[in-house]
């Protein structure tokens, strides 16, 4: 009996991009992303069947690390193969993490090379060097229950007795809402105001959970009337046996922490070319017009409408927030250390 | 007279099988990733020491690192200022530690009693009760926080009852007694069934002879009983201790952030790649874990009486007519059968009333036929409930295969030399003392990136693997179950069958394992339940994402947005995986009990 099982180290097979006689494409693209980008009427498997429809001898694999980006940095770090041409689903954390993990770049800088990269919204850029390009983006809010409560409104409300044991929120070092709300209190309170802005929050019984999903169990399930979720909330919650009440959405400041979900280009991708053109497709209005649907997610490029039934129920804050590339580099693991640490004691 | 070559090495050669797989899947991986911490290019131990002289993960002991010298003036200091008490800081592992205790001496006071009524009750369904009893221990965390919610939450069952009956309400979620309940759900059950096994293989013979010559019942019990049962709880106790200190998401989805664990912490020292703190922090369980059962191992050693096998005790009728509502012993069964419902039952039906009730409170299918529709859509990506189902039995097999002779090996070279072979059984359990999220992280950056081997970049993947790994996972299981037993048996029984003739493997078959079916019986279960749960090294090693299992597919339809942001999908294919493993756990008892005395 042999507890090995060998795999060589061959190349993938059909990887190779010569362009055909008519300009088109030959070949396979390999997508890292996460696992709800792909499956039945997901974002993913639209772009994937649009794009090989439009480019018949190319064919797009998507592949779904358990740990995201981390795969790749760690493959990087030790000296093995990335396995993939694009990556799908990154933030401004990630990346930033990723280049202060590695020497050289994980990432091509594309921003010039591809058609459509100046008709995202500027306010939604992430990376300084062109590299990740946005595709579409959330907004942390409130969720609050109409019925319990009045909307807080404002960061200090949070504190009040009167809204005392009425919040959930997520833990800010698994949870990508958590962590948005926790940037979004430093973008408020500062790096030196946040811990005891958070002090007040648990001294107001503030219930801090693993991630989203048990947080927004736990609010289904009445345990307290406010939580940190999506602006969207409503897309998923409406029609006329739901209780729009239970599905407030609520701006603090007027503002909502914005999230962009961006694309990038692997250094060492094999096929450079359909990544690139595969991005420019995804950048394409139709493209942005579905991912926003399908991903129920505000599109990143300027001047798209994803139609009435999202429009209706998705809501954009008046002032949105986000910390750029610059600003979190060097200082995010420590921010949310240092916050851990204070809940923890 | 001359014995086959065969049979002289059939056990040495079974060690060397057993070591190589533990060294590919287990000690190999984890090194690479623990040496980070004491290797670091820097200083050797140095992001150990950090640890140790950090307040924050070690409390008051934090002085002990940070300033030995210190220490004696410290505590003069402290005894001057009047010994203030909420000066003394026990620190991130103190934390840990503690709630694990509270753990372990919860699950031990649930699943005592369960083991009584099991081995001295006769009842309908006993055998069958028996053999679901470890359902709890494959369940996803998130589903347990679901069921545990539906079951003591806000508008939970309880709280609804309470209501109901004129009482007030009560407000245990995110605190620390629903996390030591969760971890009890999860434990309970272990100790109930081990001991059980421990209970069902004492020969009645024995107590028959000490009432015999003038015990009293009490005293048959403590002097032929209680001996033989001890070694079995206190394992089981010590194994709900080591879960409970390296728990981690049930921690935070039931609990909240203020109750975290070293697991949690290290868990985010992983995510963010911060991987010398995190080996550092693993290592320190591991020395706290692994050195608790080198303690406890050679406790046990000194304890394991002298038993011949022989028939188990008759069993007391559980209903005995009009008379069972006036016998206090009765009473008390049906008192414990009513916390072990709320605790145990609740939950997991709880769950299966969530998989059929849609969003409004109503009565729904729609998370059934969810499955179905995923069973028949042919999109790329995918998760299909029957090949999960079928990967998920096919690696419980193959782990339950593998384990099984691991685990009787392991425990054979324990019990023949005193004290080395306890050290060698605590070294050969480590796979149960490792942080998961370690020795998953050690898969991936030495068997799924490649290792390089004479110039070949070699990559070890795909169902071979995942079932390696899990019998790595499950097989201390098994010697934990079979070492008290193997180590109570009179060896003369064995020799005998030797001296007529038989070959040392045909009376390791014949004599010695018939004897410890029950035990046997117990560690093949856990197994087939550690095969069944196991999520992190499974996604790792499962290649190209073809063969995810059950846990897995469970895990990607709590991200599926298709039915809006429901647990409905995940709780429906809960109620699946709940369903297989019960039936499997029956199977199991019933083919293994076929060889039982």
């Amino acid at each position: 009996m042999s507890a090995t099982a060998l795999s060589g180290c061959a190349g993938e097979d059909g990887t190779d991009t010569e362009p055909t006689g008519t300009g088109g494409f030959s070949g396979t693209l390999q997508v890292a992303t996460y696992s709800s980008f792909t499956g039945a009427d997901t974002a993913g498997n639209w772009l994937k069947s649009v794009f090989e429809a439009a480019h018949p001898d190319v064919t797009v694999e998507f592949t779904t690390p358990e740990n995201g980006l981390n795969q790749y940095i760690l493959r990087q770090q030790n000296g093995a193969e990335i396995d993939a041409d694009l990556y799908i689903g990154l933030n401004t954390a990630e990346l930033v993490r990723a280049d202060q993990e590695l020497d050289g770049s994980l990432f091509e800088t594309v921003e010039n090379d591809l058609e459509r990269a100046d008709t995202v919204k500027s306010a939604l850029q992430i990376d300084p060097d062109g590299r990740a390009i946005p595709y579409d983006t959330g907004y942390i809010s409130l969720v609050y229950d109409g019925n319990e409560v009045e909307n807080p409104e404002t960061f200090d409300a949070l504190t009040s007795p009167e809204y005392e044991g009425d919040l959930i929120v997520q833990n800010a070092q698994q949870s990508d809402p958590g962590r948005a709300f926790l940037l979004w209190t430093i973008a408020e309170k500062g790096p030196d105001g946040y811990l005891e802005y958070w002090n007040e929050l648990v001294g107001n019984d503030v219930t801090i959970l693993s991630d989203w999903e048990p947080a927004y169990g736990a609010y289904m399930n009445d345990e307290a009337p406010m939580v940190v979720s999506y602006s969207t909330d409503q897309v998923y919650y409406h029609g006329e046996d739901v209780d729009m009440q239970k599905h407030q959405v609520g701006f603090l400041n007027d503002q909502a922490y914005a999230n962009p979900e961006a694309m990038a280009l692997f250094a060492d991708a094999d096929a450079p070319e359909l990544g690139r053109a595969f991005m420019d497709f995804v950048l394409s209005p139709a493209a942005q017009r579905e991912i926003a649907v399908r991903n129920v997610q505000f599109p990143a490029v300027e001047g798209i409408d994803p139609g009435e039934e999202f429009s209706q129920y998705a809501y954009e804050p008046p002032e949105p927030v986000t910390f750029s590339y610059d600003e979190l580099s060097g200082n995010v693991n420590g921010w949310i250390d240092d916050w851990a640490r204070e809940i923890a004691n | 007279m001359q014995r086959p070559a065969a049979d002289r090495l059939a056990l040495p050669a079974g060690l060397v099988v057993t070591l190589a797989v533990l060294g590919v899947v287990f000690y190999y991986p984890v090194s690479r990733v623990l040496l980070a911490a004491i290797d670091p290019g820097g200083a050797a131990f140095a992001p150990i020491r950090a640890i140790l002289a950090d307040p924050f993960y070690t409390g008051i002991a934090h002085y002990a690192f940070a300033d030995p010298l210190g220490v004696p003036e410290g505590i003069i200091a402290w005894v001057r200022n009047g010994i203030p008490l909420a000066a003394v800081e026990f620190g991130l592992f103190g934390f840990t530690a503690y709630q694990a205790a509270l753990s372990a001496l919860a699950s031990v006071a649930l699943g005592l009693p369960g083991a009584y009524v099991l081995a001295r009750y006769e009842f309908p369904g006993r055998k069958t009760l028996r053999s679901v009893t470890i359902v709890p221990f494959v369940l996803p965390s998130i589903l347990v926080a679901v069921g545990f919610q539906a079951m003591f939450g806000a508008t939970g069952l309880v709280n609804e009852f309470l209501v109901a009956v004129g009482l007030g309400r009560i407000d245990v979620m995110f605190t620390l007694p629903i996390v030591i309940l969760a971890h009890a759900f999860y434990n309970a059950p272990l100790v109930t069934r081990l001991v059980t096994a421990a209970w069902e293989g004492i020969d009645a013979q024995q107590i028959e002879s000490a009432r015999a010559m003038g015990a009293s019942p009490l005293r048959a019990f403590r002097d032929v009983v209680a001996p033989q049962l001890i070694p079995a709880a206190l394992t089981a106790g010590l194994l709900a201790f080591v879960f409970s200190f390296m728990s981690f998401p049930i921690v935070l989805a039931l609990g909240g952030l203020e109750l975290q664990t070293v697991e949690v912490w290290l868990y985010a020292k992983v995510q963010s790649l911060a991987l010398e703190e995190a080996a550092a922090l693993a290592v320190l369980e591991t020395v706290i874990t692994l050195g608790l059962m080198y303690l406890y191992l050679r406790y046990e050693a000194t304890q394991v009486g002298i038993r011949g096998g022989g028939t188990s005790q008759s069993r007391r009728p559980l209903l005995a007519g009009t008379k069972t509502l006036g016998d206090p012993r009765r009473l008390a069964v049906f008192g414990y059968g009513l916390v072990a419902a709320i605790v145990f039952l609740g939950p997991v039906v709880s769950l299966i009333l969530e998989s059929i009730t849609g969003p409004d409170g109503g009565f729904t299918l729609a998370y059934y036929e969810f499955l179905l529709a995923q069973q028949a859509s042919a999109a790329v990506g995918t998760v299909k409930p029957l090949p999960a189902i079928q990967n998920s039995l096919l690696f419980a097999v193959g782990t339950l295969l593998l384990a099984v002779p691991m685990g009787v090996i392991v425990s054979i070279v324990a019990t023949r030399d005193g004290r080395g072979g306890r050290l060698a059984e605590a070294l050969l359990s480590a796979p149960i003392a490792v942080s998961g999220i370690v020795v998953g992280l050690g898969l991936l950056q030495t068997l799924v990136f490649g290792v390089d081997v004479l110039g070949h970049r070699l990559t070890v993947t795909g169902p071979v693997a995942v079932v390696a790994a899990h019998a790595v996972a499950a097989y201390p299981f098994v010697s934990r179950t079979v070492t008290p037993a193997l180590a109570g048996l009179d060896d003369r029984l064995a020799e005998a069958a030797r001296s007529l003739g038989a070959s040392r493997v045909r009376a390791l078959l014949t004599v010695t394992l018939p004897l410890i079916v029950a035990p046997l019986l117990a560690g093949a279960a856990f197994a087939f339940a550690i095969s069944i749960g196991e999520f992190d090294s499974t996604v790792l090693l499962a290649e190209g994402g073809g063969s995810y299992t059950m846990p897995v597919a469970l895990e990607r339809y709590v991200g599926n947005r298709s039915l809006g942001p429901s647990l409905g999908p995940a709780t429906a294919m809960g109620t699946v995986l709940l369903t297989v493993t019960a039936v499997s756990f029956v199977v199991i008892d019933r083919v293994g009990g076929r060889y039982d005395g």
